[in-house]
């Protein structure tokens, strides 16, 4: 029993670094139906940037931070060169991602090389604690990750729900056109929404750096969950963004400890039962 | 290999000028563009095969090289057939060719024959396809690369992970390969003459496919499914038949890969090995079968030996990419396409015929190609604004 509450905790940490990912993923989707497949390249790269950081300033939070502002300012610069020009086709953006997955990749192997690293944590989040009632022994650093993705779950919640420039994302999802035509200036939106699901993919580099480790192939491995949690949670759907991630993050964590042959294939089942069942994904709305 | 040759190079030494009446070097220069229109296309394709054939009798690295591309260029084009025709870009074509490898390889470990191993792997490949079809084909556009990339990296995560069965990371050799008597596979030089008919078989078949009444309805399909729909096709069952035949071709281009190679591991089937498959397609120009080709043989000798020499080649091939996808997206085989409009043009020009016009003997294929206003690259979603929309 203790070990399936440490193995739910993991799955929830797993959930917290995949919607970081993937909750930018699925509003650049959404408002600017971008299908970037770079997502993964720029979490990973992100990471490796907070890691060179941390381990020349020993500070963690400055690797955090640099590493968001860094991949911020790359969808920045993205998002107003490479995407607006290719702005005619979404299968053009698609591919054109898929070519700056070979560049952000090899460059990282080039300066980082090819054997894995981890992102150390400072002093009291290295250690572990023994937690209440269930009397288990678990990491800080994992429940601080956890911490961390539940405040910023809430911070966009407020943002999309609550604020001007929310609703005029959420506006956006829906019917972009008829946004445009009302006056309201989607090209900033868009900027805005790329910019800021670059720099939460860079933030989720560092604390994915810390549990899941930096490795040549983790960018793929981080877009297939990404792209799992839109297929379950919907393309484009906030709510089902926080959803999917709950429910891929738990899954692929029980599928690597109880079926560790079949971690990748369990994952498939509800994106396959989704398919099936509901296309358009559990949250996701009808020509999205 | 200058398949396609280029055709425009005999009318860009003598520019003429409109207006004028036809004298006898106008007159000359007309007879060579349209025997040129009327022969480049085979005179290439021959010469293409002879070298071939003198390349791989060969033992030293071309022939290694062209076998290898040959064996990623069956896996291209058939992806080019569904990707560039019905506007399904599939990430996971090298899963299947992987699917194909493997399932060879174990079926021999198992102490089946050669024979019987390549007669299962086909089962197994059409199997798998024929069932994950049924999920993927449900998708369209960007959602369907979004499904095939996850099924890639599924089958990926089966080669890597499922070690009983695949031997994870180490890989599984193959030992035996088939033979009939004096055609034996394991003789490298009938292994070679192999791989090329099977390219070639291939080759004529995808061309005769999107020839075919089916080829056209899936270019329709691309262009505008709603309307064929409206006509009465049934649409998705045809976009299921052109997955079916995109990764059965993948799984034969994988037995004949572990023929080659002797031995299948996971990064063949790895997530970048699913993108070259892609790059492949698009860098030789999505909707023309002979571009893949090309384009597998560029990205295997930038793999095998630029590799050496240019380190950072990954790089290069992603900003080559982005490039292509930027300013030419027809890919190497939009160009070719381009120089043969010229030349149809010119030859129009010469005739005396109105200027602007398109020739009269523009072929079917250049007409529907790269003639339209977004090349190959404007698939379904080019016009956002007539997507369906049933946003209550």
């Amino acid at each position: 029993m203790q070990e399936f509450i440490a193995q739910t905790l993991n799955g929830l940490t797993l959930a917290g670094v995949i919607f970081l990912v993937s909750s930018g993923f699925t509003l650049v989707f959404g408002i600017m139906r971008v299908t970037n497949l770079a997502h993964g390249a720029v979490y990973l790269l992100g990471g490796y940037i907070g890691y060179s950081v941390i381990q020349s300033t020993n500070n963690f939070f400055l690797g955090l931070a640099v590493a968001a502002l860094a991949m911020g300012a790359l969808g920045l610069g993205l998002e107003r060169t490479l995407i607006t020009w290719l702005r005619r086709s979404e299968m053009a953006e698609l591919l054109a991602t898929l070519g700056l997955i070979y560049v952000i990749d090899d460059v990282a192997l080039a300066i980082w090389g090819g054997n894995p690293l981890t992102v150390n944590l400072p002093g009291f989040l290295g250690k572990s604690s023994t937690l209440p009632v269930s009397g288990i022994v678990y990491p800080n650093g994992r429940i601080f990750i956890l911490g961390v993705s539940v405040v910023v779950a809430v911070a966009l919640y407020y943002l999309l729900r609550r604020t001007r420039v929310g609703a005029i994302v959420r506006a956006g999802v829906d019917d972009r056109e008829m946004v445009g035509a009302l006056g309201v200036n989607v090209r900033l939106a868009n900027t805005l929404v790329f910019t800021l699901g670059a720099l939460l993919a860079g933030f989720a580099g560092v604390l994915g750096g810390t549990v899941l480790g930096l490795y040549t192939g983790g960018d793929s491995d981080m877009l297939l969950f990404a792209l799992a949690v839109v297929i379950v949670g919907g393309l484009g759907s906030f709510e089902g963004a926080i959803l999917g991630s709950l429910l891929i993050g738990l899954v692929v964590d029980y599928g690597t400890a109880y079926f560790a042959a079949f971690a990748y294939s369990v994952l498939f089942i509800p994106v396959i039962v989704v398919l099936l069942v509901k296309p358009q994904g559990l949250l996701g709305r009808q020509g999205v | 290999m200058t398949a396609g040759g280029p055709p425009a190079s005999a009318g860009a030494t003598t520019p003429a000028r409109p207006g004028r009446p036809a004298g006898r070097l106008t007159r000359l220069t007309l007879v060579i563009l349209e025997q040129s229109r009327r022969l480049t296309g085979p005179v290439a394709g021959v010469a293409a095969a002879v070298v071939l054939v003198l390349i791989l009798q060969g033992n030293g690295f071309a022939s290694t090289l062209v076998e290898d591309a040959l064996v990623y260029a069956i896996a291209a084009m058939a992806l080019d057939f569904m990707a560039g025709y019905a506007g399904m870009v599939s990430l996971a074509q090298a899963g299947f060719l992987g699917v194909g490898a493997y399932a060879v390889a174990i079926a021999e470990n198992h102490f089946l024959s050669p024979w019987a191993a390549v007669g299962i792997a086909l089962a197994v490949v059409l199997g798998a396809g024929l069932a994950l079809g049924i999920v993927a084909v449900r998708t369209k556009g960007v959602s369907f690369v979004i499904i095939t990339l996850a099924l890639g990296q599924v089958l990926y995560g089966l080669a890597f992970q499922w070690t009983g069965l695949s031997e994870g990371d180490n890989g599984i050799t193959v030992a035996s390969l088939p033979a009939i008597g004096s055609f034996d596979l394991s003789n490298p030089l009938t292994l070679r003459m192999t791989v090329l008919a099977v390219f070639a078989v291939t080759a004529l078949l995808l061309v005769l496919f999107t020839r075919s009444p089916f080829g056209l309805s899936l270019r329709g399909i691309r262009s505008n499914e709603q309307r064929l729909a409206a006509l009465g096709y049934r649409t998705s069952l045809h976009r299921y038949l052109a997955w079916v035949i995109a990764v059965f071709f993948a799984g034969v281009a994988g037995i004949l890969y572990v023929f080659v190679q002797g031995l299948i591991t996971p990064t063949t089937m790895a997530f970048s090995a699913n993108g070259f498959l892609v790059v492949m397609v698009v860098l030789g120009g999505l909707g023309s079968i002979w571009g893949p080709a090309i384009g597998a043989l560029v990205i295997v000798l930038f793999q095998q030996e630029a590799s050496t020499y240019v380190t950072r080649w990954q790089t290069l091939m992603g900003l080559t990419l982005i490039a292509v996808v930027l300013f030419s997206p027809g890919g190497f085989w939009g160009l070719v396409r381009a120089a043969g409009r010229r030349r149809d043009a010119l030859i129009t020009r010469l005739r005396g015929g109105p200027a602007g016009e398109n020739g009269p003997a523009t072929t079917a294929g250049q007409a529907s190609g790269a003639g339209q206003a977004g090349g190959p690259l404007a698939l379904e979603t080019a016009h956002p604004g007539t997507e369906p929309r049933q946003t209550p």
